[in-house]
């Protein structure tokens, strides 16, 4: 890999390898530590990146998804990397729309959390985040939908609250 | 509790905005972005497989026939003549005609 290549490739996915690191671990440090990691992966072995089994971004993320795990693991215990334990609950009570949705996203099981990310925010096919994460379309689907059906349920506060402010600013709330 | 349908669940989800890279990403990864003179010392220049094989051939061939065939002598180019100066030239001072007759006579 040239080093313009290389040059060119890390300004086409900074943005993307570092906006799923700092959803993934909630730290802009991190998040800083990862992406820095992923880039120097490619630089030094850039040989592991096949073409012919998907994008250099799908490759990217699943270096940075296997770091941002790797520093889970670290400080959990791996079986709760499952997504079949129970969700815990949050309180959104005070918080601004914006950061109850990081603390639901944070809260999901981290193989829950990463395919909810890739799909909503950066918009990648299910084929891309299977290659990205390592796991087949169907588990990645049924992933997904395991992630929104628990966001609905999390989030479902924030409906009647946000109901209740728009009807205050509407009709009824002319002083 | 009603829970959220998908169009409320996206909308709420898009709340959520991250930031984009840190310049001091960039300083890490690319620290010698700046140092063009770098780039002289360590830089590479990648040239298609074709090109390279066309160089190769064409260097080869300029070393062979520079060693192995034989020089072609040029011919000599006659040497000017030299110029003459009428200067060398002077005008007869005394001029002495004689006459020789017909008759075996000498002088």
């Amino acid at each position: 890999m040239t080093d313009a290549e290389f040059r060119s490739a890390f300004e086409q996915n900074e943005d993307v390898v570092y906006r799923f690191a700092w959803r993934m671990c909630g730290s802009a440090a991190v998040a800083e530590d990862i992406a820095q990691e992923v880039f120097l992966t490619l630089l030094r072995q850039p040989g592991r990146f096949d073409s012919a089994r998907g994008t250099l971004r799908s490759f990217l993320l699943a270096v940075a998804r296997n770091l941002a795990l790797k520093r889970w693991r670290d400080d959990s215990r791996l079986d709760e990397l499952e997504d079949q334990f129970a969700m815990p609950a949050i309180d959104l009570e005070g918080r601004e729309n914006a950061e109850a949705v990081s603390a639901a996203v944070a809260s999901l099981p981290p193989l829950q959390r990463e395919v909810l990310i890739l799909a909503q925010y950066e918009e990648l096919s299910l084929e891309e985040i299977a290659r990205a994460v390592d796991a087949e379309v169907g588990t990645v689907k049924s992933r997904l939908h395991r992630a929104r059906e628990n966001l609905r349920r999390m989030l479902a506060p924030l409906k009647s609250r946000n109901m209740g402010r728009s009807i205050s600013h509407g009709t009824f709330g002319r002083s | 509790m009603e829970p959220l349908d998908d169009r409320e669940l996206d909308k709420l989800l898009q709340q959520w905005q991250a930031p984009g890279a840190p310049p001091s990403l960039r300083a890490k990864v690319l620290p010698e972005q700046s140092q063009w003179w770098r780039w002289l010392a360590t830089g590479t220049i990648r040239v298609p497989v074709p090109v390279g094989i066309a160089m190769l051939l064409a260097a080869a061939a300029l070393l062979y026939f520079r060693t192995y065939l034989p020089t072609v002598e040029r011919p000599t180019v006659a040497q000017p003549a030299r110029s003459v100066s009428l200067a060398d030239f002077q005008p007869v001072k005394q001029l002495e005609p004689r006459i020789i007759g017909k008759t075996n006579e000498t002088n």
